[in-house]
C-alpha cells in the first residue's frame, strides 16, 4: 500500500482489484461471520461421539471409520442417491429446457401456462403433496385406475415395491422443474433476437436455429442450472422425508434422510456430521468433474 | 392447404398440448385448494373426488382463528416481514458479490468462489445444532436477527452464481465502452450492469421469497415467542400424530399461504422476459 | 453517483456486521471457540427466567393439536392472572419439531422451565441431567402427589429421582371397526389372548375379506408390550435381554398372518403416513384388502379415530392382545410434565407444575385432553365434564385396564430409537418374505445388542 500513497482516495477505490474486494465484501463477511464458525464445529462433531444432550467427546476418526467398515445402511443409501440423483436430474433438466422453449412464445395465454407450469414447484413439500402423491400410486389409485380403463388391469403397488418406488420420488423431483425452468426462459430471452433474424435470412429453419443458435449460447445456463441441480439432487430430503421415510426395505432412502435420522432421531448426532462431511466431498468431486468438462461444450464466448 | 390453416392448426395443437400437460401439473395444487372446503373428516375418505360435496368454509374459519389467540392474521405478517426483507438482502448483496466475482480479477477471486459452492453442498440440517450455537453466542436467539440479517450478506450462493452466470452473458464490450466514458467500477456496476440483470434479479426475487416464505427450520429454531411464527411453521401445528390432526384447516391455510407467491409470480412473470433483448445487446 | 451508492452499501454491510460483532460480546461471553464441545455456557437468551417488567417470567413448551395450544396456553394465562407479577410464555410445536427444537436448546443449554416429556426420551434427559429432581420439591411440599397413585408416580422416575409427572393417564387400547363385526354377529371379548386374535382375525377375513393391521412400522410399544408376555423387558444395561430365540413370537405372528392372508399387506403401509390416526388403515382405506377391522392404538386417541372413521361407523375399544393379557398389559402416562434444569425459578416452575396437575382452576381447562388426570380427585371432577366417548374411555381404563395390569417397564434407555428403527426394519423383511422367523430373531438380536453396545 505504500507505493500507492500517492493515489488519492477515489483513484484507489478504483483500482480493479480493490474493487472486486469490495463489491465482494458483503460475502466475505457473511461467510466468515455466519458459515465458517457452524461448518468448523460440525466438522469437529463429526470426530466426535456427540448426542446433542451431552458435551461431545473426541473420538478420532471413529466416525469415519464405522461408516466404511460397519455400516450397511450407509452403502444403501449411497446407491440410492447416486440412482435418484443421476436419473432425475437430466430429466428435470431436459424437461425444463423443452417447456421453457414452449413458453417463450408470447401469447395471451402465456402467463398462466408459465403459472401452471411453475406453480408445483411453490408447494413442494407441503404435507398436501405426500397425501395426494401417496394417494395417487396406491394400489387403488388414480394411475391404476387410468391404466384399467386402457385395459391393463392391475393392482400394482407402485410406492410397496422395491423396484418401483425410487421412481415416485424421481417423477415428483421431476415435476419441480418450475424454477430450472425460469432460469431458462431468463436467459433465453438473453439471446439477441438478431442472431434469429440474421439466420433466418440466410434460410435456416428453426429447428437447425436451436441447434446451431439457442443451444450453444444457452451451454452456460445449462452448466449452472446442472451445477446447481447436482448439488440439490445429491442433498435432496423433502421426497423421501414426506413420503415413503425410506420404505420399502430402505430402497428409497435418501443419503441426507439416513443423516437425519441418525442426527435427530438416534442422536447419533457425530455420526450424522461425518456423515454429511462425506456427502460434501462426494458432491464437490462431482462439481469438480463437472467443472472440469467445463471447457468441452460450455459456449464461452460472450456473444 | 394454405400457410394459414397451416399456422392455425399449429396454434390449436400448441394450446391443447401446453394446456393439458398444465392441466396436470397444477392438479395437485387445485386438489389441496378443493379438499380445503371439503369437510375436514371426509377429506381422506374422498380423496379421489375433486369436487367438495358439501361446499363448506368453516375450514377457513377454524384455520384462521389460529393457536391460543394468535390468528393467521399475526402468522402471515410475520412471514411477509422476514420474507421481504431477507429478500431484498439477498437481492442487494448477491448482486454487488456476483459483479464482483465475475469482472474484476483480484487475489483470493478463486477461492471465494470455492468456498461460495462449498457452503452449498453441506446439508443444512447439519449445521442446525452449530448454528444455533453461534447465534446464541451473537444474543441473536429468539429474534427476528438469524431469519434477516445473515441474508444481507450473500450467505446463498445459488443466487450469486446465478447472477454471475447473467452477468456473463452481457458483452464485455459494454463494460469497456463505459470505462472509456469515464466510468469506474461502481460505475458501470450501477449504470450498465444493474439495468441488465433485471431478469436474473425477478427470478432471484421469486425464488427467494418463495424459499424464505417455506422455511421453517430456522423459524423453529431461533423463534421462540409463538406471536412470531411465520406460517411455514404455524402450518404444521394443525397435525399432531399423537392426538388428532385437523387436515382441512391445514389445507385452508395452506392454500391462502401459497397466495403471495402465487400473486407475485403472476405480477412479475412477464418483466422476466420482457425487454432485455435490446439493441444494446447487440454489441 | 452510483460509486458513491455502491460504496455505502458496502459499508453499511460491514457496520451491520460488526454490530452483529458487539452485540455478541455484550451478552457476557467471548465470542471465541464455541468450539463445539458443547460446553457452551449460558447465554442469556434462550430459556425465560429473567425478570418481565418486574415479575417473573417463565416458558413453558409443548407439542400438541389446535385444542390442546388453546387450552393450556389459557391455563397458563389463568396462573397468571391468579398470581400478578407472573407471566408464562407457551411455546409450542408440532410432535418431531417440538424434538429437534428441545435437543437444539438442550445443545444450548437453555431448556424451558416447564416442558413437556415423553417416555420416550424421558430417561436420557434425566440422565444427561437437563431435568430437575423434583423429590425434594414433594418432600418439602410444595409439589403435591398424595392423590396420584404408586405406578404412576413410579413411571416418571429414573434411578431413584422423579423428573416427571405424568400430565394424563392412558393405556394401550386395541380400537375396532365395531360396525363391521356387529354387522357379521363377531363379538370381541375384553384381554384377548393371542390366539383368540389369531382366531377372530381369520374369522372376520373369511367372512368379510377386511384384513388385520398388527402394526407395521411403529412396532415400538407393540413389541414391548408383547414381550411383557414372555417377562422380556427388550433394553438391559448396554445390551439387549434375551437371547436370539427369544423374539421368534413375535416374528412368527407376522409369518402367520402372512401365509393364513388375513395380515395386511406392507404396499398399504407404502400408501398411508404410518402413525396419523386419519391415515390409519382401519378408517382410511376403501376396498377390503387395504382394510383393518382394528388398530393397534392407544386409549386417548379414541376420539380422534372416532372422528376420522368414515360415517355410519362406530369405534369400539378394548385390551390389546396378547399372550398373556394380564401380564402385558400396563398404564401408562400419555405425556408429562417436567421442570428444565436451566430454569432460573425452579420454585415457580414447580409451583406452576402443581397448579397443572392438582389446581381444579387449571384442570377444569384442560378438561383431561392430554388422558385422565393423574390425581384421583381431578380425575373424579373432571370427569362429568367429558365428552361420551371421553367417558367410556375413562370407564375402560378403570373396570378393564386398571384390575387386569402389571407396571409398566422402565423409560427405554439411549440407543432404543435406532433398536426400534431395526425391529421396524426387521418386521418389514419378514413381511416382504426376506427372512423367516428365526432368522429375524437372530440378526435382530445381533444387530441391536451391537447398537446397545456402544451406548
Amino acid at each position: 500500500m505504500n507505493k500507492k500513497k500517492n493515489l488519492t482516495f477515489r483513484q484507489w477505490m478504483g483500482q480493479e482489484h480493490i474493487a472486486g474486494v469490495v463489491f465482494c465484501m458483503p460475502f466475505i463477511i457473511g461467510f466468515l461471520l455466519f458459515m465458517i464458525v457452524p461448518m468448523g464445529i460440525s466438522l469437529y462433531y463429526s470426530f466426535c461421539d456427540y448426542n446433542i444432550l451431552t458435551p461431545a467427546v473426541f473420538t478420532g476418526a471413529a466416525n469415519y471409520i464405522k461408516m466404511f467398515t460397519d455400516d450397511e445402511v450407509f452403502w444403501q443409501t449411497i446407491g440410492v442417491t447416486f440412482y435418484f440423483a443421476l436419473v432425475s436430474v437430466p430429466l428435470r433438466l431436459i424437461f425444463a429446457l423443452l417447456v421453457a422453449m414452449l413458453l417463450l412464445k408470447t401469447t395471451k395465454a402465456t402467463g398462466f401456462y408459465r403459472a401452471a407450469y411453475y406453480l408445483p414447484s411453490i408447494i413442494g413439500g407441503s404435507v398436501a403433496v405426500a397425501v395426494l402423491w401417496r394417494r395417487m400410486w396406491a394400489t387403488d389409485g388414480v394411475i391404476n385406475t387410468l391404466l384399467g380403463s386402457i385395459g391393463i388391469k392391475t393392482s400394482f403397488a407402485w410406492l410397496g415395491n422395491t423396484k418401483t418406488a425410487i421412481w415416485m420420488l424421481i417423477i415428483l423431483a421431476v415435476w419441480q422443474f418450475g424454477s430450472s425452468m425460469l432460469i431458462f426462459l431468463s436467459s433465453l430471452k438473453q439471446i439477441p433476437s438478431s442472431l434469429y433474424e440474421a439466420s433466418t435470412v440466410d434460410g435456416a429453419n428453426k429447428w437447425s436455429q436451436f441447434w446451431k443458435i439457442t443451444l450453444p449460447l444457452l451451454t452456460p445456463t445449462i452448466f449452472f442450472n446442472l451445477v446447481m441441480q447436482m448439488i440439490n439432487g445429491f442433498l435432496a430430503f423433502t421426497q423421501c422425508f414426506i413420503i415413503t421415510k425410506g420404505k420399502p426395505l430402505n430402497s428409497t432412502l435418501f443419503y441426507t434422510v439416513y443423516m437425519y435420522q441418525q442426527s435427530f432421531e438416534f442422536y447419533n448426532t457425530g455420526y450424522g456430521a461425518a456423515l454429511a462431511w462425506v456427502m460434501l466431498l462426494i458432491i464437490s468431486l462431482i462439481t469438480l468433474v463437472l467443472f472440469a468438462t467445463k471447457k468441452l461444450w460450455v459456449y464461452e464466448g460472450g456473444l | 392447404m394454405g400457410m394459414k390453416e397451416k399456422r392455425i392448426i399449429g396454434k390449436v395443437i400448441y394450446h391443447v398440448l401446453v394446456c393439458g400437460i398444465g392441466l396436470i401439473m397444477i392438479y395437485p395444487l387445485v386438489w389441496m385448494v378443493m379438499s380445503s372446503f371439503k369437510k375436514t373428516e371426509t377429506i381422506f375418505t374422498t380423496a379421489g373426488q375433486l369436487f367438495p360435496t358439501p361446499f363448506v368454509l368453516e375450514n377457513y374459519a377454524n384455520g384462521w382463528k389460529g393457536f391460543a389467540k394468535i390468528t393467521f392474521a399475526t402468522f402471515f405478517k410475520n412471514s411477509l416481514f422476514v420474507s421481504i426483507i431477507a429478500t431484498i438482502g439477498t437481492l442487494i448483496s448477491s448482486a454487488l458479490v456476483a459483479y464482483g466475482l465475475s469482472r474484476c480479477k483480484f487475489l483470493g477471486r478463486r477461492v471465494l468462489f470455492v468456498a461460495m459452492l462449498l457452503s452449498m453442498m453441506l446439508p443444512a440440517q447439519v449445521l442446525m445444532i452449530p448454528q444455533y450455537l453461534w447465534y446464541q453466542k451473537l444474543g441473536w436467539v429468539g429474534s427476528f436477527k438469524p431469519l434477516i440479517i445473515p441474508y444481507f450478506f450473500a450467505i446463498q450462493g445459488f443466487f450469486v452464481y446465478q447472477i454471475m452466470n447473467f452477468i456473463d452473458g452481457i458483452p464485455r464490450e459494454l463494460d469497456e465502452a463505459a470505462k472509456i466514458d469515464g466510468c469506474s467500477y461502481y460505475g458501470i456496476f450501477g449504470r450498465v450492469i444493474l439495468p441488465l440483470i433485471s431478469p436474473a434479479l425477478i427470478t432471484c426475487t421469486i425464488f427467494s421469497f418463495m424459499w424464505r416464505w417455506d422455511d421453517f427450520l430456522s423459524a423453529l429454531l431461533y423463534i421462540n415467542e409463538s406471536a412470531k411464527y411465520p406460517v411455514s411453521l404455524a402450518l404444521k401445528l394443525f397435525s399432531d400424530p399423537g392426538s388428532s390432526s385437523d387436515y382441512g384447516a391445514m389445507f385452508a391455510m395452506a392454500s391462502l399461504s401459497i397466495l403471495p407467491a402465487v400473486v407475485m409470480f403472476i405480477c412479475l412473470q412477464k418483466y422476466l422476459v420482457e425487454g432485455i433483448s435490446t439493441s444494446g445487446l447487440k454489441g | 453517483m452510483k460509486k458513491k451508492i455502491a460504496l455505502l452499501m458496502a459499508c453499511a454491510m460491514t457496520a451491520t456486521a460488526l454490530a452483529g460483532c458487539g452485540g455478541g460480546s455484550g451478552s457476557g461471553e467471548t465470542t471465541a471457540a464455541a468450539g463445539g464441545s458443547g460446553e457452551t455456557t449460558v447465554a442469556a437468551s434462550g430459556s425465560g427466567g429473567g425478570t418481565a417488567a418486574g415479575g417473573l417470567a417463565l416458558t413453558m413448551c409443548w407439542w400438541g393439536n389446535q385444542v390442546r395450544n388453546e387450552r393450556t396456553q389459557a391455563a397458563l394465562d389463568k396462573y397468571a392472572e391468579l398470581n400478578p407479577g407472573v407471566t408464562i410464555e407457551g411455546q409450542f410445536s408440532e410432535w418431531s419439531d417440538y424434538w429437534n427444537k428441545l435437543a437444539t436448546s438442550a445443545a444450548g443449554q437453555a431448556i424451558p422451565d416447564i416442558v413437556q416429556m415423553d417416555y420416550m426420551y424421558l430417561d436420557q434427559y434425566a440422565k444427561s441431567g437437563l431435568l430437575v429432581d423434583l423429590q425434594p420439591y414433594i418432600d418439602s411440599g410444595a409439589l403435591d402427589v398424595s392423590e396420584i397413585s404408586e405406578n404412576t408416580m413410579a413411571s416418571g422416575t429414573v434411578d431413584g429421582g422423579v423428573y416427571a409427572i405424568a400430565a394424563g393417564i392412558n393405556s394401550p387400547a386395541l380400537l375396532y371397526n365395531k360396525t363391521l363385526l356387529d354387522e357379521n354377529g363377531i363379538t370381541v371379548k375384553d384381554n384377548m389372548t393371542m390366539d383368540e386374535f389369531f382366531a377372530l382375525s381369520k374369522e372376520i377375513y373369511e367372512k368379510t375379506g377386511v384384513k388385520t393391521d398388527i402394526s407395521y412400522g411403529t412396532v415400538n410399544s407393540w413389541s414391548e408390550y408383547f414381550m411383557r408376555s414372555y417377562d422380556i423387558v427388550p433394553f438391559g444395561d448396554k445390551c439387549m435381554n434375551g437371547d436370539e430365540t427369544s423374539w421368534i413370537p413375535f416374528f412368527a405372528m407376522y409369518t402367520k398372518g402372512l401365509s393364513e392372508g388375513w395380515m395386511l399387506s406392507p404396499d398399504v403401509f407404502a400408501e398411508i403416513a404410518i402413525g396419523s390416526v386419519e391415515q390409519c388403515p382401519m378408517v382410511y382405506s376403501s376396498t377390503p384388502e387395504t382394510q383393518s377391522w382394528c388398530a393397534l392404538s392407544n386409549s386417548n386417541q379414541m376420539t380422534a379415530m372416532q372422528n376420522a372413521a368414515p360415517e355410519g361407523m362406530t369405534v369400539g375399544i378394548t385390551t390389546w392382545p396378547a399372550p398373556d393379557p394380564v401380564k402385558s398389559g400396563y398404564l401408562k402416562s400419555s405425556q408429562f410434565f417436567s421442570v428444565g434444569a436451566h430454569s432460573k425459578n425452579v420454585d415457580e416452575a414447580v409451583k406452576v407444575l402443581d397448579y397443572l396437575i392438582n389446581s381444579s382452576d387449571a384442570n377444569n381447562i384442560l378438561l383431561g385432553e392430554r388422558g385422565i388426570p393423574a390425581p384421583a380427585d381431578i380425575a373424579a371432577e373432571v370427569a362429568p365434564q367429558l365428552s361420551d366417548i371421553d367417558q367410556q374411555v375413562t370407564a375402560f381404563i378403570n373396570d378393564v385396564v386398571t384390575p387386569n395390569c402389571s407396571p409398566i417397564n422402565p423409560p427405554q434407555p439411549d440407543g432404543a430409537s435406532e433398536v426400534y428403527d431395526l425391529l421396524n426394519r426387521t418386521v418389514e423383511k419378514v413381511c416382504y418374505g426376506q427372512l423367516d422367523e428365526t432368522a429375524a430373531a437372530a440378526e435382530f438380536f445381533t444387530e441391536a445388542n451391537k447398537i446397545m453396545a456402544t451406548k
